[in-house]
């Protein structure tokens, strides 16, 4: 249908920051505005994107609800929940979680996960960064056109080193400037404190699609300080799903072959059919798991009853539990000193989650919140603080984990504790064990066991340069620092001499600066090919909706256009039928205009009937 | 505290930052904590009035309200705000403030008083052969537990007698506060291991 477009945002501001949360299942942009932060909208709804990347074998990627439409017919392109791998090496991912993804994953030479669709390789990083994109991009048509260049982005308080830098990669990659690396329950409590502008103590409960955070603050006339954080990195929505798809396979042990479970086409209705019974399920007491196939002879309704489901999520809503009770110990707190509890995250929905937090914490949740949107929200309040908009509302915040180095027996010695206020510096001694040696090397650990083999390796660390000097006597001070961003620095100086020695880091499960601009070239080299991709995507949907209004209104067309009319509009529709298949965006592009123009005749005619039906019966007086 | 800002000339609250005009100092790596928190040196400290002066003074440094002064201001905000931390750390411990004290009067290190009088450390091997044979909760566990407490609480009294006026610099007190914290500092490791397996795993 030919429309109007108006011209809004005349004097659009130079520099825009948003605020997002890349979450496991969807993302979520959020902008200060008028004193107060607010989900960005498209089309009178909010931008929520869909986590999805769909990339079909020409190399093209689509992100957000096309790519998650495509989940159905083409799982095996079509990547979800990457949020997961960030920051991982393939050797640490749980095997059970590996053979439910319709998706395949391997790893690159060293060790880390890469996603396989279309026939080339992706990090996860790279995926982040194409969803990161298309936020980006929503956000600025949300904006009318504002262009997004700097975002403070959300990540799990539980996410180590690896996995916020990967975070951070990800936004460079998509071309963002990271203003701040912001921890979700702590956006989620800075959205309830400037909401409710209530003081006390908060616990924030977190339980998103694939991770589980808990953290504990004290808010104080404006300060918002996180006494405590604890969470788990692989606990979330996805575990209830897959729950519910185990129960459905056995339901179809014996009936179809166990090859058909390896099929993506399998997995990925499985995995859609349990989130649907999960999501009926915090309605109604009991909901079917349904399931066809018929290409591969699969066909299963199995009733769930909510007291069954209750059953298989109490483990995992007991291992959050588990957390808070940490969380609370660490804070040198009771369950009964907590003022409030805010809910976070999808999964809260559940009604078995709710009822266990509010037995735990002995008072029932604050639930006034849209758990979907506080993180964003909140996120977007701190890039108004980063911007220079207030200086009321100060964020403190700390490490979730402990660092430490391996000593030469393998025991994990501890430099900074968790729950230590970020930004934090430690300085460590290291001298030689020989003569003129020149080099140090050493491994960093994050972790609270007291193994470095029982830790996570954060990276191996070599200082170089060190003076010619007999054993023991060079003094080299290395200083860890850990960020606002919770984000590790190492640097070191030869104390005796003054020499700054150099350090080169090998990151055991993140990318190399090296990895990471050859990323970002190719990225600069792919731009334009995505751009044109996402153009025809978002054509093709245009046409679509104009296809539907204009056939709707056919028979009204065939009464009171002229013949000329009529036989253009019945062309357009059928070439913008056509171009819906199309590959070539300029054709596309062609189809869409033309349909357009031809539509503009029947637009005048119901806009005219219209007018009359408003106008009849009414004196001229009362116009 | 008698500084004052090169910047605008204010008076100093803290040593990392200017209240007045903003700027940030730099400061040695090694700061003194009480320069920092605008305290004199001393063993008595007001835990509620430290927050307060955390709090205020973190607005000061944090690095969020220099995310758009440039690279270098960012870099010395992170500075400035570790070392805030690092700072609160000391003085918020008494056992980690009375250290620092003993240190900077002069005081004999940890390693340099070398080991413990024969007698108390027959004492330590009791509690571990209590901790070990005895099961969590029993009555001779909850007995050393709250002998422990008193133990600790003793030599936390004793420490702030001695350290209250501060001694003069090099006293030949400072060797015995020295032996109170060692002897503390092992008090702490078992009622460490008491709390930890009582607590959660």
């Amino acid at each position: 249908m030919g429309y109007i477009e108006l011209e809004v945002l005349e004097d659009q501001p130079k520099r825009v920051v948003i605020g997002i949360d890349l979450g496991t299942t969807n993302s979520l942009p959020a902008i200060w505005k008028d004193g107060r932060p607010e989900v960005l909208e498209v089309e009178g709804e909010a931008a929520l994107i869909p986590s999805v990347v769909h990339v079909s074998d020409n190399g093209t990627a689509v992100v957000g609800r096309t790519a998650r439409a495509r989940s159905m017919d083409d799982p095996a392109h079509t990547v979800h929940s990457i949020k997961r791998f960030m920051g991982r090496s393939l050797g640490e991912l749980d095997e059970s979680v590996l053979r439910r993804l319709p998706y395949k994953v391997s790893q690159t030479e060293r060790g880390l996960v890469q996603v396989e669709v279309g026939g080339k390789r992706f990090t996860p990083q790279e995926i982040s960064a194409l969803i990161l994109r298309e936020v980006a991009a929503q956000a600025s048509v949300a904006m009318g056109g504002a262009e997004v260049l700097s975002a403070v982005i959300t990540v799990p308080a539980y996410f180590d080193d690896a996995q916020r830098q990967a975070t951070r990669d990800a936004a460079r990659l998509a071309g963002l400037e990271v203003l701040r690396i912001v921890n979700e329950p702590t956006a989620a409590s800075l959205a309830y404190g400037l909401d409710q502008k209530e003081e006390g103590t908060v616990a924030v409960y977190d339980l998103g699609g694939g991770t589980f955070d808990v953290s504990i603050l004290s808010i104080e006339e404006g300060v918002f300080q996180v006494l405590s954080t604890n969470g788990d990195t692989s606990l979330g929505g996805d575990d209830l799903d897959a729950a519910l798809v185990d129960l459905l396979r056995g339901e179809l042990e014996g009936a179809v072959d166990d090859a058909v479970f390896e099929e993506p086409a399998f997995r990925q209705a499985a995995r859609l059919a349990a989130e649907k019974a999960k999501i009926a399920l915090s309605k109604d007491p009991a909901a079917d798991l349904v399931i066809s196939i018929p290409e591969l002879g699969v066909n299963a309704r199995r009733t769930v009853t909510r007291e069954e489901f209750e059953a298989l999520s109490a483990p995992f809503v007991e291992r959050s539990l588990r957390c808070c009770e940490r969380a609370l110990k660490d804070a040198g707190l009771e369950p009964g000193d907590v003022d409030e509890v805010v809910l976070v995250g999808g999964s809260t929905r559940v009604p078995l989650v709710r009822a266990e937090v509010e037995r735990f914490f002995g008072r029932a949740p604050h639930t006034e919140l849209n758990p979907d949107q506080v993180v964003a929200l909140g996120a977007a309040a701190q890039a108004e603080v980063l911007m220079g908009g207030s200086r009321d509302i100060l964020l403190m915040d700390v490490t979730p984990l402990s660092l430490g180095l391996e000593t030469m027996g393998g025991a994990a010695e501890k430099l900074i504790q968790r729950n230590s206020r970020i930004p934090c510096s430690v300085k460590e001694g290291f001298t030689t064990y020989a003569d003129n040696q020149s080099a140090i090397d050493f491994h960093v650990l994050q972790g609270e066991r007291e193994l470095a083999a029982d830790c996570r390796s954060l990276g191996r660390f070599k200082l170089t340069g060190i003076p010619p000097m007999p054993a023991g006597l060079p003094r080299v001070g290395v200083k860890f620092h850990l960020d606002a961003d919770g984000i590790l620095t190492v640097s070191a100086k030869e104390e005796s001499t003054g020499a700054s020695a150099s350090i080169e880091v090998k990151p055991s499960h993140g990318l190399t600066e090296d990895e990471v601009s050859a990323m970002l070239e190719a990225s600069f080299k792919n731009a334009k090919k995505d751009f044109e991709e996402r153009r025809r995507v978002d054509l093709i949907a245009e046409i679509g909706i104009m296809l539907r209004h204009a056939t709707a209104n056919l028979a009204v067309a065939e009464d009171r256009l002229d013949r000329e009319s009529m036989e253009d509009l019945r062309e357009a529709i059928a070439s913008a039928k056509e171009a819906r298949l199309c590959a070539e965006l300029d054709l596309v592009q062609i189809a869409r205009d033309t349909l357009d123009r031809a539509t503009m005749p029947l637009a005048a005619v119901l806009m005219d009937s219209v007018v009359k039906e408003a106008v009849s019966g009414k004196k001229l007086g009362d116009l | 505290m008698d500084a004052t800002c090169p910047s605008c000339g204010a008076g100093l609250e803290t040593s990392l930052a200017c209240g007045a005009c903003g700027v940030l100092m730099l400061t040695d790596d090694a700061a003194c904590p009480f320069a920092v928190f605008g305290l004199e040196p001393g063993f008595d400290v007001d835990l509620k009035e430290l927050k307060v002066r955390l709090r205020r003074f973190t607005r000061l440094v944090h690095p969020d309200f220099f995310a758009l002064e440039g690279e270098q201001a960012l870099a010395k905000a992170e500075r400035n705000n570790a070392l805030l931390n690092a700072a609160y750390g000391v003085l918020a411990d008494e056992v980690r403030r009375a250290e620092r004290l003993v240190e900077s009067l002069g005081g004999p290190t940890e390693k340099e008083l070398g080991s413990m009088p024969q007698a108390f450390l027959m004492e330590v091997m009791e509690w571990n052969e209590t901790l070990e044979e005895a099961s969590p909760g029993s009555t001779g566990w909850l007995e050393l537990e709250r002998d422990l407490t008193e133990h600790r609480d003793r030599i936390s009294t004793e420490i702030g007698a001695a350290l209250t006026p501060l001694p003069q610099p090099g006293a030949e007190s400072l060797t015995g506060i020295r032996q109170s914290l060692n002897a503390r500092r092992y008090v702490d490791r078992a009622l460490g291991r008491i709390a930890a397996s009582a607590g959660p795993s």
